[in-house]
This record gives structure tokens, sequence and C-alpha cells, in this order.
């Protein structure tokens, strides 16, 4: 190990950064979940709020102490609760940003950055207090000012900058762009990007902000009510969401249920029968669609079609995949329509679609279309149970 | 005029204050952070010498630690030490009954330390020690000034438990408040008048300087 480090790389290599998280906790709250995090990645933990995002960030800080689990980074060893390992906050070199910033009202900016610094002799601890802030675009004078006569903005570069100063492992931010306006949001997001070329390090960040988690993240760790329900790149998460539950996190609109036929006899693919609200009317199309060999015939599913699968015809239905609709909501937004449809053979079941391009004349209330479905962008999955009686 | 009687009492609200303050800080400061079954009647207890009596509490204390008792007894025997009467028993009457005065705005004042600050400075890698010096107690301030200050004048103003546990001793337990008392029973009320003005103009004088303090501290944020 030591010698794989040596001399020559200054650094140790980036796959020594590696956070690895796994919790399994019930009491004092539904804590449980794994995933991991490597260096000069960006993770972004989303979910509702009370989904148990900010708790995680407090076991990840050390600030609290999981009933059962694993913390590591790198080859340091944070938290193992069956060795009886906890390394506290104060000795994890984690640079935490509060969602309220948790800046010390009677300390200046510049005293708030030096307070990570207290291991060095007053005047080192000062100049590199003053780097920090300067890093972050605070004027002497801003920084010799207490938290009070800060803007927000501002008072959220003191935090980035109090937590840099530790030399952190990990960067950890809570909800970062809450309270931030969107100008100030702007100037965060190329902060945060410049902090991600400088930090050999993982960054975890808490959003509810799906649009920004999308943005921004490598990653997405979707929470909800304490679990961890999935893990993976945006892209994946949104294409192909683990259950119901997680499609309705992550904010797809176009869900859809089914009953699972089954293969189809071509290898790959399965057959759907598109249900309206769990009601079978007997006439139910049957959809031929990609097949991962997960679920049961005769179950009962839920199904997604990201926008891409969609496509408007200005003429009746031609094919199988072609369903007709009716216009019941357009709205135009300079360069592109919010537009919602009904499906007039399917139970009337809404369809929300967003257009882009210059608008469209025969997109208006009630007009007749045909919408196409792309059935290899189907995803299916099993549907959410309803705890009701 | 008992220049005695208002040095002595100067000397017991000096002594009272510090010991009183470390003490004092410590159990505010955890009544404030820690949650516990129970913690009312701590509170209660602490809160006790505010609603009885000073004569009550003089005589418990005067019953615990006299000659008569058993602890008055082994620190007689072992250490040579006579509470009753004295004035280190005054000393430690003055501290029980004080306890409230200091305790509770001291505690108040920890409390509206938000815990996320407490937890930065964690996550900063400050010590609990460290995290008390330089963030909780200049935040905290305020209040514990204010509890400095109300312990200071409620001490030299004291007259019920004082008189119980100490009598009224020249140079040992007579206070300026037994002092004003002795003179008026001797019909001698220019001196009971003129101490009695210097101890309201030292009152007011100390209140009024810590509330401007207080407030000073506090527009600094």
């Amino acid at each position: 190990m030591n010698a794989a480090r040596g001399s020559v790389s200054p650094t140790p290599p980036l796959a020594a950064q590696t956070l690895e998280v796994d919790i399994q906790q019930a009491q004092p709250m539904a804590l449980c979940g794994a995933f991991r995090c490597e260096a000069t990645e960006l993770l972004a933990l989303v979910g509702p709020s009370g989904a148990g995002k900010t708790s995680m960030l407090r076991v990840l800080a050390g600030l609290t102490r999981p009933q059962q689990g694993r913390i590591s980074i790198g080859g340091t060893v944070w938290c193992d609760t069956e060795q009886g390992i906890f390394v506290p906050a104060q000795r994890r070199h984690v640079g935490l940003v509060f969602q309220d910033y948790a800046l010390m009202p009677h300390l200046t900016a510049l005293h708030n950055v030096a307070l990570s610094l207290l291991h060095l002799p007053r005047a080192a601890r000062l100049a590199k207090a003053r780097h920090w802030l300067d890093h972050v675009q605070l004027t002497p004078a801003e920084q010799a000012r207490r938290p009070a006569a800060l803007s927000g903005g501002q008072q959220q570069r003191v935090a980035v900058a109090r937590a840099l100063a530790r030399e952190p492992r990990l960067l950890l931010l809570d909800e970062p762009f809450s309270s931030v306006d969107q100008m100030n949001r702007r100037e965060l997001y190329r902060l945060l990007a410049q902090l991600r070329r400088d930090l050999a390090i993982p960054i975890l960040l808490v959003t509810h902000d799906l649009n920004e988690a999308r943005l921004l993240s490598d990653t997405l760790v979707v929470m909800d009510a304490g679990l961890v329900l999935q893990q993976g790149s945006p892209e994946a998460v949104h294409r192909a969401p683990r259950n119901a539950r997680v499609a309705d996190l992550v904010g797809i609109h176009n869900r859809f249920h089914g009953r699972w036929e089954g293969p189809s006899g071509e290898t790959g693919w399965g057959l759907l029968d598109w249900t309206t609200d769990g009601v079978d009317t007997g006439s139910a199309p049957r959809l031929k669609v990609r097949d991962k060999g997960r679920l049961e015939p005769g179950q009962h599913v839920t199904w997604v079609i990201p926008g891409a699968g969609l496509t408007l015809l200005n003429r009746g239905p031609e094919s199988p995949n072609d369903f007709e609709a009716e216009v019941a909501e357009a709205r135009s937004l300079g360069d592109m329509t919010l537009v919602t449809l009904v499906l007039t053979s399917i139970g009337r079941a809404p369809l929300r679609l967003t257009l882009t391009g210059p608008r469209r004349p025969e997109i208006t209330i009630g007009a007749r279309l045909t919408v196409r479905l792309d059935l290899s962008l189907v995803h299916v999955m099993p549907q959410r149970l309803l705890l009701t009686p | 005029m008992d220049w005695q009687a208002l040095t002595l009492s100067l000397q017991l609200a000096s002594v009272t204050l510090v010991v009183l303050l470390p003490m004092g800080l410590w159990l505010g400061r955890w009544l404030a952070h820690t949650e516990f079954f129970g913690k009312a009647w701590i509170e209660a207890l602490v809160m006790l010498p505010l609603v009885l009596p000073p004569t009550v509490v003089g005589y418990y204390l005067l019953v615990t630690l006299g000659g008569a008792s058993p602890v008055g007894r082994w620190l007689a025997e072992h250490f040579d030490v006579r509470l009753a009467f004295s004035f280190a028993g005054l000393v430690l009457a003055s501290i029980v009954f004080n306890i409230p005065f200091f305790v509770q705005p001291v505690q108040r004042a920890f409390e509206t330390i938000p815990h996320a600050l407490s937890e930065a400075a964690a996550v900063s890698g400050l010590s609990t020690w460290q995290t008390f010096w330089r963030i909780e107690l200049p935040l905290a301030w305020p209040g514990v000034v204010s509890a400095m200050v109300l312990t200071f004048v409620h001490t030299l103003g004291e007259f019920g438990v004082v008189l119980m546990i100490g009598g009224s001793i020249p140079g040992e337990t007579k206070t300026i408040a037994i002092a004003i008392y002795d003179r008026v029973q001797a019909f001698d009320l220019t001196s009971a008048g003129r101490m009695s003005l210097i101890l309201l103009v030292l009152s007011i004088t100390a209140l009024a300087a810590s509330l401007f303090a207080s407030a000073r501290l506090v527009a600094r944020r």
C-alpha cells in the first residue's frame, strides 16, 4: 500500500478516497441504506422533507451515532458499530455547510473561518482564513463583518470557506440552494463546479429540488421515509426507476397502470395490458415492451414512458402503438409548450409532455391528435403496495 | 454609619460570587443542554429558595449544619469548622439562597444558543472545552453578567437567612442589612437612613450598569 503511493504521486490515489456507507437503524428514526461516492464525484441525496436526508448527513459528519452500520473513507474507518469504532465529528475532517449556515454570530467572517484552523498559530490561522475567503470572493471589508451584516449569499460563502478551511476529506452540503435567490444560485453553481475541479474528494449534496440534482450530480441517491430506495446516475434513475415510489419522487409524470401478461415469445420482450386504475374492462390494449424477467404473469404493475418515447401525429391512429388523444391543457412559455393530453381510449388517462420549438397552431384545447408510443422505452416496475384496508 | 458591616457585606457578596460562578455556569449549562426524566424536579429544587421564606431556608440550614447536627459535629471535630454563626456558614447559606438568581438567567442564556452552532464547532474540530470558551460563553455572556449582578446585589441585601444562620456578630456575621435593622431597633434612624441610601444607590447602579452592558452586548450581534 505504502509502496503503491510512493514518492512519485504526492497525493494518494483517488480510489483511496472513496466514501462507503452502510447504515441500518430503526431507532430513534428509521435510517437504512448503503451507497458509495468516489472522490471528485458529486452525489445528490434527494427525497421529500422527512426522508432522512439531513439525518444521513449528520451520521456522515459524526454528529449522530447510527444504531448499526459502517462508514469508511479511503482506508479510514469512521464508524463500525460491530467493532465499536466511532470517530467523533472533531476528528473526521468533514466540511459541512449547514442549511442555515450556522455561522457564529459574535465572530467576524474572518474569525468564523479561522475557527476551523485552531491548530495553527494565530497569524498563520488568520492568513489562511483570509486565503479561503478570498477564494470564495469576499472582499476584505466583508471579511471583517459579522454574519448579521452580510447578505444570505455572502453568509453562505463564508460557510463554504469555513468548511474548506478544514481541508476536508468529505464535503457535505445541506440544501445549499434553498435560501439563495436565483442570481446567487448561478454563482453558487459556478463555485460548486470550481470546487469539484479543485478538490479530489467526494461531495454530497442534500436537495429536494430534482432539477438541481439532475443538473449538478453524477449520482442520485433517492430516499424516502429514512430508506435509500435507489442509487444511480440521474439518467438511469429517470429512465428506469426501481419502483413506483421512486418514479413518484423523481417527478416522472407519465405513469400508468397495467397487468403483466408474461413473455411474448420473442426473447427480451414481454406483454403488458394497459389497464385503467386497476379497472379491467377486458378491452385493455396489449403492448409489447421490454422484459427484464423480474415480473410474475398476472402481477399488477406501474409503467412509465419518458418524453422521448412520445410522438404527436396530426392524423388518426395507424398502428397498435398509436392512441387517440385530446388536448386538455396547453400553456406556452416562450420556446416551450407544456401540454396535457387525455387518452380518450384509455379512460381519459392524462399524459403530460413538453414541446420545444416554435408554437404549434394545432395544439389548442379540445384538438384531437394521435400519440405514438415508442414501446422500447417503456419501463415496467412492480406496483407500490397501497396500505389501505 | 457602620462601615464594618458594609465591608463585610461586600466581602460576602464577592466570595459568594466567586464560588457560585463556576458552579452555576456548570449547572445552568447542564440544565440547558440535557433532557432527562425528572428534570422538572431538579429545576424545582433550584427555584425553591425563590419561593420559600428566607427564615425557612435559614431554619433548615441551621438544623442540618448547626453544632447539634451530625454534619455540624463532624465538621467541628475533624476540621474545627463551625458553620452556625460564622462567616463560612454565611457564605454557604448565601450560595444556597442565590442558586436560583444565578442559575436561572444562565440556563436561559445557554438555552437560546442554537444547537447547530455547537455542532458546527464540533465539525470545525473544536473540543467541548474550546466550544465552551469560544462560542457558548461569549454568546451566553449577557445572561451570565446579569446573573452575576443579580447575585451580588441580592447578597448585599439579604436579611432573613443571614439573621437565622449568622446572627449579628460584628465583623463576623453582621452584614449591612442586619446593621440597618439593628439601628432602627435602637431608634437611630439617621444611621439607618444613611445605610439604606447607600444600599439603594449601590443596587440600582449595579442593575442599571448590567442592563446597559447586556443591551450593548446583544446589539453587537
